[in-house]
């Protein structure tokens, strides 16, 4: 039983890696806690939805033109709305993201209905049984593609010339800039980067999750779990968090009542923040 | 911002007037508004004045209200000794709560303090022996005329933020209003200038707490039911964030301004556009934050037209 | 024989491996005035931050009238008569310039109750600093010069037994830098003990009674201006050795 929940718990630890990573990239280049990332989780999981219902084509299949649509999509909020009040507090940036994640889960919800969707999987039922475990083929591709998902990025931010130009706008804002680098610009690609792995993440989640417009919010509220945890400016303490999240929620629901997790939760996070707010892997340079 | 004493006084007066005036739908809307108005200048203390974003404020209005009900029900207390315990309740937590967090910053604060908020909706939402978990608590409700009991509440939570606009406006003056803004302004110079900012900061959110506390406790005897995703729900903490831009952080009336602002329009929107209510809602925060981060009067105050505004995004402080 | 006011014994700070300050010890006698002087980089600001509480100490002691505040929080020494600037200025954004100065009299060591009385204090202080007429104006409007003296006033205000100025000169032409000059010498006639960090020699010189010199976080010379002007090591730390031995074999 346990076993059992230690792999759940890091089969689905991926799937939070690739939400934490996006809204870790964006927290930590620009500032910004996106309440939004939520919704853009949603937006992926609807389209993959849609492409499945309509034209019966496989969630993982879809990832690619989702990532593209939520690309564009967050590149140009972030490029003519968003940076519009990047610098601006706290307060600010919280609101304004939390205004625009209800406006998209509103129109979620005029586009797909509240009605629950779900895709069925012809394979869904189908697995690896090992021992007396059971690790079904769709939550081991799950896994594998966020691996991927997540490696990719990793490469993406040390080796191309996009990823590189990002870090050292989030390490010396001033000092990209006197080097040429256009930060509006770079801020359009982050938050189109970290929409697009949202919107993968979504896809993936597709096929195990029933779909409504309003799981946004738990989301977000995991995926800054995950940040902090993983440490701010890390892909690997992302990826870590990630999957201690996931450990942590399928274990503690084997060893808990479920009732009280959240506050499990909400303890975890405060004792992290107050003595080791760099979390497991971070550094502290975003402060 | 100086207001002559007439015009206040006539506002009272016209206030105290209204349950005479107008049906009860129009009382209990207005009473709803003072309740959001009261909110709204807790959170003013503590985010507008102090520079802590308490993103999870609610907390204390939950308590508030759960204590007031568990009391009401359980202890079969009076109504003013129910109040009186969720003062308590809602003071002592703050206390233990912000000797933790108030140490966190910027965003770490937020959302830690939404954590907590989070946090103990699921802990009233399970001890179901006490709180009656996900079914609420129904409170015995006040007996009389519909019309004394609207009456009733309106002037309840009238006298409720007039007490708050008075805090607010000794804060705009005093010393601890000063202690507040110097920690908002740069806390590492205002502790160097000799400014306890760990005392201050508590003071601060306990004040905020006292007043939310209360409203909760007040709300929870007037709709008579309770439920944890109502009374800890995060979207009216948004809400009061947007009242308190709309308005202008740090300011005494803002918030009351911004109170009747936007749950004007939003009566206006939800009559007829249900389904586009959260939409409508998130699109005017979005144009609030764009237009008037600093608060509906530092736009219209100095006479600006519309391409001013325009201009004003355009080189706007929060730009990049 | 004057008391002795402030002592630090052992004090160092290290940053990992770096050593900020490094087993310093000192004395300043009340009443005086003494100047801090050395290269960038030397640790004249962590020294400074160490005494007002802004920085903790690795390792040594400071005490202030003979009571430890090495560990109390900078606001508790406040309180206790000691005062600083900063070398970047502070002030409070979106507040007056009165409002700022109010802050220390309202906060310091008299803390005034009153906020009126405080603000009637403050006028005051703002003519010494030559700020009177700006009280309302907000700080964002100040230029370098009249940031420097906001940044004194507020200090000032706190109406300290002990003043730390970090290069509060930094930045001013001739006739400001001899304007603060001779504001520090009445402040010292006041009764006040002042501790002054600076780079413009000709001020430093001018108005120090006695002069420390940290190089790499180490306390190198001590003692008067005439004796630290000729001090081989001294001018080695500033200029190198090779021009130190040049001036060694003039004198």
């Amino acid at each position: 039983m346990l076993l059992q929940a230690i792999v759940n718990g890091l089969l689905y630890g991926a799937v939070y890696a690739t939400i934490g990573i996006g809204f870790s990239l964006v927290w930590g280049v620009m500032n910004i806690i996106n309440l939004a990332h939520g919704s853009f989780i949603m937006i992926g999981a609807y389209l993959s939805y849609t492409l499945f219902s309509a034209y019966q084509v496989d969630p993982f299949l879809s990832i690619p033109l989702v990532m593209a649509v939520l690309f564009g999509v967050a590149y140009l909020i972030q490029r003519y709305l968003l940076n519009l009040v990047v610098r601006g507090s706290v307060f600010i940036t919280l609101t304004f993201t939390f205004g625009l994640q209800i406006l998209i889960a509103n129109a979620c919800l005029l586009v797909w209905s509240a009605d629950y969707r779900s895709i069925n999987l012809p394979y869904a039922g189908l697995g690896l049984e090992l021992g007396g475990l059971v690790i079904p083929y769709v939550r081991l591709e799950i896994f594998a593609v966020a691996l991927v998902l997540s490696g990719l990025f990793y490469l993406f931010m040390r080796k191309t010339r996009v990823g590189v130009a990002i870090n050292a706008t989030a390490l010396n804002l001033e000092g990209a800039r006197t080097v040429g680098v256009d930060v509006g610009q770079i801020y359009a690609l982050t938050f189109g980067v970290s929409a697009a792995l949202a919107g993968a993440a979504g896809a993936l989640i597709s096929p195990i999750m029933s779909i409504n417009p309003f799981l946004g919010g738990p989301l977000v509220g995991k995926a800054f779990v995950i940040a902090i945890l993983g440490g701010l400016g890390s892909t690997i303490g992302a990826l870590v968090g990630g999957l201690v999240l996931g450990l942590v929620e399928t274990v503690g629901t084997v060893l808990l009542p479920s009732s009280f997790q959240e506050l499990l939760g909400f303890v975890v996070l405060v004792l992290v923040l107050v003595f080791r707010p760099q979390g497991i892997l971070g550094k502290r340079f975003y402060e | 911002m100086k207001r002559s004493p007439l015009i206040l006084a006539g506002l009272l007066v016209l206030f105290a007037l209204v349950p005479f005036l107008l049906s009860g739908f129009w009382v209990r809307l207005v009473t709803y508004i003072f309740m959001f108005s009261v909110l709204a200048s807790a959170l003013n203390i503590i985010t507008g004045f102090t520079g802590y974003a308490a993103f999870g404020n609610m907390v204390f209005f939950g308590l508030g209200a759960y204590t007031t009900a568990v009391l009401m029900t359980k202890a079969r207390l009076p109504f003013p000794l129910a109040l009186a315990g969720a003062a308590a309740v809602a003071l002592v937590v703050c206390v233990l709560l912000g000797l933790i967090l108030l140490r966190l910053k910027g965003h770490y604060f937020a959302l830690a303090t939404l954590g907590a908020a989070e946090a103990m909706r699921q802990v009233v939402d399970n001890l179901t022996g006490l709180t009656g978990g996900g079914q609420g608590i129904t409170l015995p409700p006040l007996r009389g005329k519909p019309f004394l009991v609207n009456t009733t509440f309106y002037f309840l939570m009238l006298v409720l933020l007039i007490l708050i606009l008075f805090v607010a406006w000794r804060l705009s003056k005093n010393r601890l209003g000063y202690a507040l803004k110097a920690i908002r302004a740069n806390e590492e110079a205002a502790g160097v200038m000799g400014i306890d900012t760990t005392r201050y900061k508590i003071v601060s959110w306990c004040l905020s707490a006292l007043f939310t506390g209360v409203a909760g406790s007040v709300y929870a005897y007037w709709f008579s039911y309770i439920d944890p995703p109502t009374v800890f729900d995060v979207m009216w903490v948004v809400k009061m964030f947007v009242i308190i831009l709309i308005g202008g952080a740090g300011t005494v009336f803002g918030p009351v301004i911004g109170a009747f602002i936007l749950e004007t329009i939003s009566e206006l929107v939800w009559s007829r556009f249900i389904n586009l209510h959260l939409g409508i809602l998130g699109t005017i925060i979005i144009l609030v934050v764009l237009f008037m981060p600093n608060g509906l009067l530092s736009l219209v105050g100095q006479g600006r037209g519309l391409k001013d505004v325009l201009r004003s995004i355009r080189t706007g402080e929060n730009r990049i | 024989m004057s008391a002795i006011i402030l002592s630090g014994r052992g004090i160092s700070k290290t940053f990992g491996a770096l050593r900020a300050v490094w087993k310093v010890d000192f004395e300043v006698k009340q009443g005086e005035i003494l100047g801090i002087i050395g290269p960038n980089g030397a640790g004249k600001t962590t020294l400074l931050s160490m005494v007002n509480g802004t920085l903790a100490l690795t390792r040594g002691e400071i005490f202030f009238k003979g009571q430890r505040i090495s560990g109390l929080k900078p606001f508790r020494i406040a309180e206790l008569g000691i005062s600083r600037t900063f070398q970047i200025v502070k002030p409070f954004p979106g507040m007056t310039v009165l409002e700022n100065v109010s802050i220390g009299a309202l906060f310091g060591k008299d803390k005034i109750r009153d906020a009126r009385q405080a603000r009637e204090k403050t006028r005051s202080i703002l003519s010494k600093v030559n700020l009177q007429g700006r009280e309302d104006e907000a700080v964002e409007n100040l230029n370098i010069s009249e940031r420097k003296r906001l940044e004194l006033a507020r200090a000032l205000a706190m109406d300290p037994e002990l003043l730390l100025l970090d290069e509060v000169m930094a930045g001013l032409n001739p006739s400001e830098i001899q304007f603060v000059m001779d504001l520090i010498k009445q402040l010292n006639r006041e009764g006040r003990t002042i501790l002054v960090i600076e780079h413009v020699m000709k001020a430093i010189m001018g108005i120090s009674q006695r002069i420390l010199v940290l190089h790499h976080g180490e306390k190198i010379a001590e003692g008067n201006p005439a004796e630290i002007r000729d001090n081989p090591d001294v001018i080695s730390a500033y200029l190198g050795q090779r021009y130190s031995r040049m001036r060694g074999s003039h004198a």
